[in-house]
């Protein structure tokens, strides 16, 4: 998929298209681990936060008054810090 | 088929498994990546090497992800991929480079970076008089990117430019990954 087939898809509002790209991405171009790597990352989040320990609010407060830019792709940052942080890496590449 | 293929999950890292190579996912590229595969109509004619090799200066241009430790690595998570390159020094050993990526297995270059970027291998050549010299930088950006217009108004456009009116190259090495 190029950006430009994904414009075309949000322009249309297809977004199966997108959906299916995100999976693709994540789950290294199998679509049923990607969905899955989606639901991991979530799920570690709720392992975390289920340690009750203090959280840093007025960070998460400043972060969240950057561009959208920047926060979409931290969205994907966070995925990939909490794919690792679950133990389970199906990336080829860096870990 | 790979454990990943059938949906099946992995229960070990599959680089400790060996099971990284998911041939599969190259059989079923359009298929699974529809809209992927890129069309291109004009081309740029290859130029005739002026010089022999012995007496050229050749530069390494790689989609490798491979730079200098000491560098803030190139954004691997980014679904579209980096519109950004790092420049080598062509003096840097294996030990000076890291891989920075997510989508090709790269566990043998790591013990040794010259199967991916033999950059060692060009400095020997130089010493031993086969190529005339290398460029003081060679270039090194990832290869995955989801917008090849962008990428060659960008990437390869500075690259070049770079290549010819900064490092003077005579020749260039394309080493994909």
């Amino acid at each position: 998929m190029s950006v430009a087939y994904l414009r075309g898809a949000v322009a249309r509002g297809d977004l199966e298209k997108v959906i299916r790209f995100v999976r693709l991405h994540l789950g290294d171009g199998n679509e049923a681990v990607g969905k899955d790597e989606v639901d991991r990352s979530w799920v570690e989040a709720v392992k975390i936060l289920l340690r009750e320990e203090p959280v840093d609010r007025k960070f998460i407060a400043g972060v969240l008054e950057k561009d959208e830019s920047t926060l979409a792709l931290l969205l994907f940052h966070l995925h990939f810090y909490l794919i690792r942080k679950s133990g389970r890496w199906i990336h080829d590449g860096s870990r | 088929m790979t454990a990943a293929d059938s949906g099946a999950l992995p229960t070990i890292d599959p680089r400790e498994a060996g099971t990284q190579l998911r041939s599969g996912l190259w059989k079923t590229i359009n298929e699974r990546y529809p809209g992927a595969m890129i069309r291109k109509d004009s081309f740029v004619p290859q130029a005739r090497l002026a010089n022999s090799l012995s007496q050229s200066r050749l530069v390494m241009i790689s989609s490798c992800g491979v730079h200098l430790k000491t560098d803030e690595p190139l954004d691997v998570c980014h679904p579209f991929g980096d519109f950004r390159f790092l420049r080598v020094p062509s003096s840097a050993k294996h030990e000076d480079l890291i891989i920075h990526q997510l989508k090709y297995p790269h566990d043998d270059a790591d013990l040794d970076i010259n199967v991916i970027f033999p950059i060692e291998r060009l400095q020997e050549l130089c010493e031993e008089g086969v190529l005339g010299g290398l460029t003081p930088n060679f270039f090194s950006f990832i290869g995955y990117n989801m917008d090849p217009d962008k990428f060659e108004r960008t990437v390869a456009a500075d690259i070049a430019q770079a290549v010819v009116e900064k490092e003077h190259a005579d020749c260039a090495l394309l080493a994909p990954a």
